[in-house]
């Protein structure tokens, strides 16, 4: 188990890097963006300055041919500089150094210029996780809760309702519910802000602050859970030790709580699990509706603004969640149901 | 041995049975040939086909999906073929923003909306002229206007009068997240920002007012009265020159003041007093932690520099708050900036303190003099705050029913020029005729024939008057227009009044058309990325499923990684590599990792059939690998891995709105993704434009899973209720 484990940690590490590393290629390979241009010399020449303690630039006191992209002249105390785009093979190579010596990811470009890329990561994080918080602590229980009863209750009316409600719930797309949500409780009847407030609002606010992007989060998992739960409890149902179970004198609720739901939850649980390591991540729909500035969202304006070392952290971020996600889920398997031995060769 | 009846013996028969009206004689055996044989089957012998058919038949919800999707992907089809409307480029201004309309009356998808709360105009002493911003609300399309007491109203607008402004700001915040916020005056029209620094002195009888969405300043005089005078004025500032020397500006009594909307009037007798504050009564606001305080501007005495010099000086700004006004607590002092952008003044919560309201001052341009309605209003970027601004403003308000296609499509008398009316001559609508003898001195002409030819199709109302007609001579050559009564909608060349189905957007599009377009292009990316995605992950399944080994070994990590990357990242590296997103771009993006879904379906089924006997069998008899793959093993896992594939459709249509709507989708192209991010402004205003394509992506998402899972039940029985 351990050894399957650490093999796994180390494929998604290695996985994550193959990622990192293509993106890096894929992006830098659009060039630098020289978001000083136009603006006065001594700006300008702090920027590369930047850029070429990040290992992105290089400076020469005379123009050189083929060595790369010349990005700018510029003048200065010590004389005339010729600044370089060096080969992406190298800007690789200094990233790189700069994250395994330093865990220095670089700084941003746009977004907040100068700041460590780490550390607007570490201010929008927060806010993400709250709300991704708060949204699996209920939605987790509310689709067990729903599955479970119309798992119970198959083929009845309650059974047809939620898998009715469930079915239109998980085709509508999340932005529509969003969109809807906003229109109905916050501009037509003003129930709850329409945007997210700022921190300086009262408690009572914030907390109302808090019921849309939640209850919008909450509708695609409680739906899949509810899904999952009940597809996974009426199989239970089903099998032969429930009705041996039955048989040797047990009541209806003793055998669903004793052998049905125990069985049922060893697929639910990991899910579960995985569904915590998620909260890492921030939904970009949501937070760009709701202006949530959240790492979604920054995802978003690092994109439009094409500020690579943000991206490149955010990017960083979800790819290892999504990684992260995976192997919780499969490891938790052998956890849960000692008869599952992941990875086993057959 | 051949059986008797003999054999059979009854024992044991209850008592009831026992009669002996039934004698063994009374039975007889149905057939006593000893050999039995097989009777034919009576029906037809069915296919698999039809089979699943039948199955997907008593499914009725699937039914239900197949009947929706097929009239959607219909009307996909048919829509923008057989539509008039052309929705590629933006349309006349008068079709803006119409309300979907089905009906001819009734309230109810008929074109009009039902208003509530729009303030009205109520400076005429006549209540019955009292009428909402006309050039938001034509006369002609209001119907059951009902106009309300006086109201206290916590926002202000352009007709309300006698208010309070609030200026606070939060007690126990630093201003850190402040110092984004510009803030311009407004004015009505509610478009023109005035900066502080860019005005003249009331002599030069100028204002400079800067329209917001183009730089470019320009000089108006006839929006407001020259030298016209403002109500009372609370705000007092303190701020330092460049060298640090302390002023203190004072604002004066605005008697010769520019009616500009800006806090800081120009000055040039008393000092004025302190206003009363009231604080807000309702809502969220009450909770805050606000302290209020009054501000004076006023001249510093010792200075000699004008007016004008005063404000070039302003390079920092305190705003000292009114200490005996906040409840003796101490006050921090914040500072802002002035720059040539507009004034910075972190200290202010512009979303709590923005506007107020002119208290019924009266403007005097020198001849006239009449009520101001001109409000002033901290304008902040962000538009959809809520938070309240002025608090206890007066306003009356109206409610009324308001048909948009009356109001912008309907009668209306108009000035047309020339060129115009000439064309209406040469097709043949509108006979014109008209002469003078020396253009340059008659007034009335010598013949003047007008006659409508055509009234299905000439705009005119009535023929004109030459009255009506005004000629004027440029270059020797005379040209006239004509002031009349048209009906709109025949001037844009409809027939009878247009109506839109789900109505037009804020460019005048016909909605119908547009969302059924973008549909269409969702659609067809959808089916266009399965095709591919099908095809590749069919092959590289099956290669990886039936080769096994390293082959498959070493195509799994392929795919491990490929999957492991988010969709959201594959898509955003190829836009931005790219450049640009277009059709065929984006359904690259979605193939990159679209395929692995069907590669591991195709693979496990491969590894299910591959040992199978009939492959073995086949294989001894000599088989290819080719042959055996598509002879014996695909055949029999398609059904499997095509319904299940199917669903990737939907699934395409879902991330390419999604990414559409996050703005980083089709640009030049219309899908439901963009155009639900286009109209998302509109969703306060004309939230139509966002449930019609908001309900037919549902539609569509909702025909297709249901279709799609009815589909797979139907072919593969055995998976029946599984979701995925």
């Amino acid at each position: 188990m351990l050894k399957y484990s650490i093999k796994r940690i180390f494929l998604a590490l290695i996985t994550a890097f193959i990622i990192l590393t293509l993106t890096f290629f894929l992006v830098k390979s659009l060039g630098i963006q020289d978001t000083s241009f136009g603006q006065k010399e001594h700006v300008r020449i702090a920027f590369f300055a930047n850029q070429i303690n990040l290992g992105y630039v290089v400076r020469f006191d005379h123009e050189v041919s083929g060595y790369g992209r010349l990005l700018a002249t510029l003048t200065d105390s010590e004389g005339v500089w010729y600044y370089y785009e060096r080969p992406l093979i190298e800007q690789y190579g200094a990233w790189l150094k700069n994250i395994v010596t330093k865990w220095d990811w670089g700084t941003s470009t746009v977004i907040e210029p100068n700041v460590s890329a780490i550390e607007i990561i570490k201010q929008r994080l927060p806010v993400s996780l709250k709300i991704n918080i708060v949204s699996v602590v209920i939605s987790v229980p509310l689709g067990i809760a729903l599955g479970i009863w119309a798992g119970l209750k198959k083929n009845t009316w309650i059974d047809h309702t939620i898998s009715t409600l469930v079915m239109i719930f998980i085709s509508i797309p999340y932005f529509v519910i969003v969109s809807l949500m906003m229109y109905f409780l916050c501009f037509k009847n003003q129930l709850l802000p329409s945007i997210w407030p700022s921190p300086n609002a009262t408690t009572g606010y914030k907390i109302a602050g808090y019921i849309i992007p939640v209850v919008s989060l909450s509708f695609g998992s409680v739906c899949g859970y509810t899904r999952f739960v009940r597809a996974e409890l009426c199989e239970v149902m089903s099998s032969e030790y429930l009705l041996l179970a039955r048989t040797k004198g047990l009541t209806k609720n003793q055998a669903i709580t004793r052998h049905a739901l125990k069985n049922a939850f060893v697929p639910i649980l990991p899910s579960i699990l995985a569904e915590f390591i998620g909260v890492f991540g921030g939904s970009m729909v949501l937070e760009k509706l709701y202006g949530i500035n959240g790492i979604g969202d920054l995802y978003i304006s690092a994109i439009n603004n094409k500020d690579y070392n943000v991206l490149m952290v955010d990017m960083a971020i979800f790819t290892t969640v999504g990684l992260l996600a995976g192997i919780i889920l499969d490891l938790s398997y052998g956890f849960i149901d000692p008869r599952i031995r992941m990875g086993e060769k057959k | 041995m051949k059986k008797t009846d003999k054999d059979f013996e009854f024992t044991n028969l209850p008592e009831e049975c026992n009669d002996s009206s039934i004698k063994k004689e009374d039975f007889k055996f149905v057939k006593v040939d000893p050999s039995f044989h097989e009777t034919k089957f009576e029906t037809k012998p069915t296919t698999f086909l039809k089979d699943s058919v039948k199955r997907f038949r008593k499914n009725k919800s699937s039914v239900v999906a197949a009947y929706v999707l097929g009239a959607l992907v219909l009307l996909a089809i048919v829509v923008p073929l057989a539509s008039p409307y052309d929705v590629s480029k933006p349309g006349d201004t008068s079709l803006y923003n119409l309300q979907p309309k089905l009906f001819n009356g009734g309230g109810f998808w008929d074109g009009t909306t039902t208003m509530k709360n729009i303030a009205v105009d109520a400076s005429d002493p006549d209540q019955t002229k009292w009428r909402p911003d006309p050039t938001r609300f034509l006369e002609d399309g209001i119907s059951n206007l009902t106009i309300s007491n006086a109201q206290y109203t916590d926002q202000a607008n352009e007709y309300s009068r006698e208010g309070y402004v609030n200026v606070g700001y939060f007690g126990s915040s630093n201003f850190t997240s402040l110092n984004s916020r510009v803030c311009t005056a407004t004015l009505k029209p509610a478009q023109y920002s005035i900066y502080l620094n860019e005005f003249d002195t009331v002599n030069e009888e100028k204002i400079k007012l800067y329209n917001e969405y183009y730089d470019e300043p320009y000089l108006t005089d006839d929006i407001l009265p020259k030298n016209s005078e403002l109500g009372e004025v609370t705000l007092q500032f303190n701020y330092e020159d460049e060298e640090g020397k302390h002023f203190v500006i004072d604002l004066l009594t605005p008697k010769k003041v520019h009616n500009i909307g800006s806090p800081l009037l120009l000055p040039d007798t008393e000092p004025i007093d302190i206003s009363p504050i009231i604080l807000a009564k309702s809502g969220f606001t009450t909770e805050f932690n606000r302290y209020w305080f009054s501000i004076k501007v006023s001249k510093d005495p010792l200075s000699t520099s004008s007016d004008k010099d005063i404000l070039s000086l302003i390079k920092k700004l305190t705003i000292m708050p009114d200490v005996s006004l906040a409840s003796s607590k101490v006050l921090e002092y914040f500072t802002g900036y002035l720059n040539n952008v507009g004034v910075y003044i972190p200290g202010i919560n512009f979303d709590n303190a923005g506007s107020f309201v002119a208290r019924s001052s009266l403007i005097k341009d020198g001849v006239n003099s009449f009520t101001n309605t001109g409000y002033w209003s901290f304008n902040e970027y962000d538009i959809n705050s809520s938070f309240k601004k002025v608090h206890l403003a007066v306003c009356h308000f109206a409610s009324f029913t308001y048909d948009t296609y009356k109001a912008t499509l309907g009668k209306r008398n108009m000035v047309i020029e020339d060129s115009e009316i000439n064309e209406w001559c040469d097709k043949g609508w509108l006979y014109l005729s008209f002469d003078y003898d020396d253009i340059t001195l008659e007034i009335y002409p010598d013949t003047f024939v007008c006659v409508i030819l055509n009234s299905d199709r000439c705009p005119l109302v009535e023929p004109f008057d030459y009255t009506d007609i005004y000629l004027y001579h440029y270059d020797d050559e005379t040209f006239f227009s004509v002031k009349t009564d048209i009906l709109y909608y025949k001037k844009l060349g409809y027939v009878t009044m247009p109506k839109f189905l789900f109505g037009t957007d804020k460019t005048g599009r016909d909605m119908f058309k547009y969302v059924f377009e973008g549909l269409r292009n969702s659609l067809l990316l959808g089916i266009l990325t399965f095709v591919v995605c099908f095809l590749f992950g069919l092959l590289w399944g099956a290669i990886s499923g039936y080769f096994g080994g390293t082959v498959d070994l070493v195509m799994e990590r392929f795919t491990d990684i490929l999957s492991g990357v988010p969709w959201i990242v594959v898509m955003t590296i190829v836009i931005l590599k790219t450049e640009k997103s277009n059709f065929w771009t984006f359904a690259l993006a979605l193939c990159l990792t679209g395929w692995i879904g069907t590669a591991s379906l195709t693979r496990t089924q491969f590894y299910r059939f591959r040992g199978r006997e009939y492959v073995l069998a086949s294989r001894t008899l000599g088989a290819s690998d080719a042959r055996l793959i598509a002879k014996h093993i695909l055949p029999n896992a398609m059904g499997t891995i095509i319904t299940s594939s199917v669903l990737m459709i939907p699934t395409v249509i879902f991330e390419e709105a999604t990414i559409s709507y996050l703005g980083l989708g089709f640009k030049n192209l219309s899908s439901l993704g963009v155009i639900l991010s286009n109209n998302q402004n509109e969703l306060t205003t004309h939230p139509y434009q966002l449930i019609f394509p908001a309900v037919v992506i549902a539609l569509v998402m909702i025909a297709f899973n249901l279709f799609g899972n009815g589909l797979r039940d139907a072919i593969n029985p055995s998976l029946k209720g599984e979701e995925e």
